[in-house]
């Protein structure tokens, strides 16, 4: 089967207008003005197929709105091709909107002064949903989340975990071949990220929708994603397993301990005692990052029970917030 | 069905409109201090214009003339390009670019409810209000199908010059100065703040052919129409010319939409 989406050598370039400084350089902006060209993407390539869900990771200003813009239609390639579902997006736009739905975190495309329900009658109106997929699709709905109480309260009375769900479950009303969502459990509370995670995976499941997240919490990376690509500054660092890129850095394994004294000075300290690996000390542990290919956990443990009387200790897996959190700053070799 | 996907967006627009109460009321009030400042500023006009006539309008035509441009303009105003740049400025124009409607007629749809209820609640009220008080003043027969027919041409070219004016903001990102210089420019050359009758002879020859007068002149004229004073074709060509730019300005507003779209940068890429 061909993929849902394929992106090739995609390259985005804005025009963005130089002010210069100050009041003269405000008069003379009025007369000639700079313009300075910023490459938000630069020649991405990926292809998805269908049902996958992708994570889509990147620092702010990394150039993902950009891609996610460009795949939706809105925004038009300089460069490069994107085909999704079939369709080049910016020059069908209308028909590439029947086949995807959008959800961003922090605007909600429902009618703001009305009941739910009434903005996806207008949705199925809109998409010209048929009645029966129309009232499938609420069923499947009220069995995953219990939306019966939602549909009757008007949006803006609702919470910004309720909104996100019911935009979340607009986005999917259509029954959209892909479902692009944007920074989806921002400000949301540790229950409901759960519950929207739990609802985006069954959805997902259902219906063979392919899933385009974009998000900064690792956790819903976590919950959902088997594959992520990593952006950034418009350039691609990273496009496979999750797993993959756990192993990658898997041998890193972080030592926490407290020990008597400050934790500042201590920390100070350690480090001069092993100069090999990066120690750091917060209020409550000071914590050093163990490359096990040089030595291993244990040893450097009992190095320092030696010298220094740990109170406490605990291990921890290197997460993916800081495997990505290491690519943003270094790189993938 | 086609049209459903857009009677379901005004269906909308009612449910939506009353939901504000508050609002409405509102509106009514203000509406009635605008007509009572009109009211007093003519009477002083024709006060010392010294004579019952001004420029073919007696003060009771001017007064009906003006309450029912205001009535009209409550109906049609759209707030189009307000709409539009707040969309813009919010980055929210992006989900309504991703609906499977164009966005011309999606914005006009979504509008649409509102002509419902303004009709109800501020237009036909004053309607029947100016009927009774002048009793005679308005001719009730074949002149209220042309003016339906005017009225329906008169909102397609006042949105599609909105729409224009709206899709400047794609470039400017600003809408206040905007907005304000369309009203102001609509207002005036249609005839909504001051009858056409008034203007200079040479001022009126010239503004009589642009659009503008095609959005409120127009339809005033076929409602104070008694019925005989016209030449037979006059009505007819009084469409005609409604309708070259109910099509000129369609045409105008969707090509600039199109090439503007293209220049189109969102905020907050």
């Amino acid at each position: 089967m061909a993929p849902i989406i394929e992106i090739r050598n995609v390259t985005k370039e804005f025009k963005v207008l130089e002010r210069r400084e100050g009041l003269w350089g405000s008069v003379r902006d009025l007369f000639s003005r700079n313009y300075k060209t910023v490459r938000a993407v630069d020649s991405v390539s990926m292809t998805i197929e269908q049902g996958e869900i992708v994570g889509y990771l990147g620092p702010n200003g990394a150039g993902k709105s950009t891609t996610i813009k460009m795949m939706t239609g809105v925004l038009e390639p300089t460069s490069g091709q994107i085909l999704v579902g079939g369709n080049i997006p910016y020059k069908n736009r209308t028909k590439n909107a029947q086949e995807i739905g959008v959800v961003f975190g922090q605007r909600s495309q429902l009618w703001w002064a009305l009941p739910l329900v009434e903005s996806f009658k207008l949705l199925r109106d809109i998409y010209q949903i048929p009645e029966k997929n129309y009232q499938e699709m609420l069923a499947l709905y009220q069995s995953l989340v219990d939306i019966e109480p939602l549909l009757h309260k008007p949006v803006r009375q609702m919470s910004l975990g309720q909104r996100t769900l019911s935009d979340i479950l607009a986005a999917f009303l259509h029954d959209p071949k892909i479902v692009f969502l944007d920074e989806p459990t921002i400000g949301l509370d540790v229950s409901m990220k759960a519950k929207i995670r739990t609802l985006i995976h069954a959805l997902n499941r259902e219906k063979k929708t392919t899933v385009i997240l974009t998000t900064h919490d690792m956790g819903d990376v976590d919950a959902l994603c088997r594959r992520i690509v990593i952006i950034d500054k418009g350039k691609m660092l990273y496009d496979n397993d999750i797993d993959h890129l756990k192993s990658f850095f898997g041998s890193y394994r972080t030592l926490k301990i407290r020990v008597e004294g400050g934790l500042k000075a201590q920390a100070e300290k350690i480090q001069g005692e092993l100069p090999e690996f990066p120690v750091t000390a917060d209020d409550e542990w000071i914590s050093i990052l163990v490359d096990e290919d040089k030595a291993k956990v244990i040893d450097v443990l009992g190095k320092l029970q030696s010298s220094y009387e740990i109170r406490d200790m605990k291990l921890e897996e290197i997460s993916s917030e800081d495997v990505i959190k290491k690519i943003y700053e270094e790189g993938v070799q | 069905m086609k049209l459903k996907k857009y009677l379901t967006l005004t269906r909308a627009g009612i449910i939506e409109a009353l939901q504000f109460r508050l609002a409405t009321v509102v509106m009514v009030i203000g509406n009635l201090l605008y007509l009572i400042v009109v009211y007093f500023l003519w009477k002083a006009i024709y006060a010392s214009a010294g004579t019952d006539v001004v420029n073919g309008m007696t003060f009771s035509d001017t007064l009906v003339y003006l309450v029912l441009a205001t009535a009209l303009f409550n109906f049609m105003e759209m707030y189009t390009v307000w709409e539009i740049g707040r969309s813009i400025q919010s980055g929210k124009i992006i989900l309504d670019l991703i609906k499977p409607i164009e966005y011309r007629k999606y914005l006009f749809w979504s509008y649409s409810g509102t002509f419902v209820t303004q009709f109800l609640f501020t237009f036909l009220p004053t309607f029947i209000v100016v009927a009774a008080v002048t009793h005679g003043a308005i001719h009730l027969g074949v002149n209220l199908l042309f003016f339906a027919a005017a009225v329906v041409m008169a909102v397609s070219i006042n949105y599609s010059i909105d729409f224009l004016v709206g899709t400047v903001c794609l470039f400017t990102e600003s809408i206040w100065g905007i907005n304000i210089m369309k009203q102001v420019i609509v207002l005036l050359l249609s005839g909504a703040t001051i009858p056409l009758a008034f203007f200079p002879e040479k001022l009126r020859s010239v503004v009589e052919l642009l659009p503008f007068a095609a959005i409120y002149d127009v339809p005033l004229r076929f409602l104070l129409w008694d019925g005989i004073s016209m030449e037979p074709q006059e009505p007819w060509c009084m469409l005609l010319f409604q309708l070259f730019w109910c099509l000129v300005m369609m045409i105008l507003s969707k090509l600039f939409w199109k090439a503007s779209l293209r220049q189109i940068t969102v905020n907050g890429g």
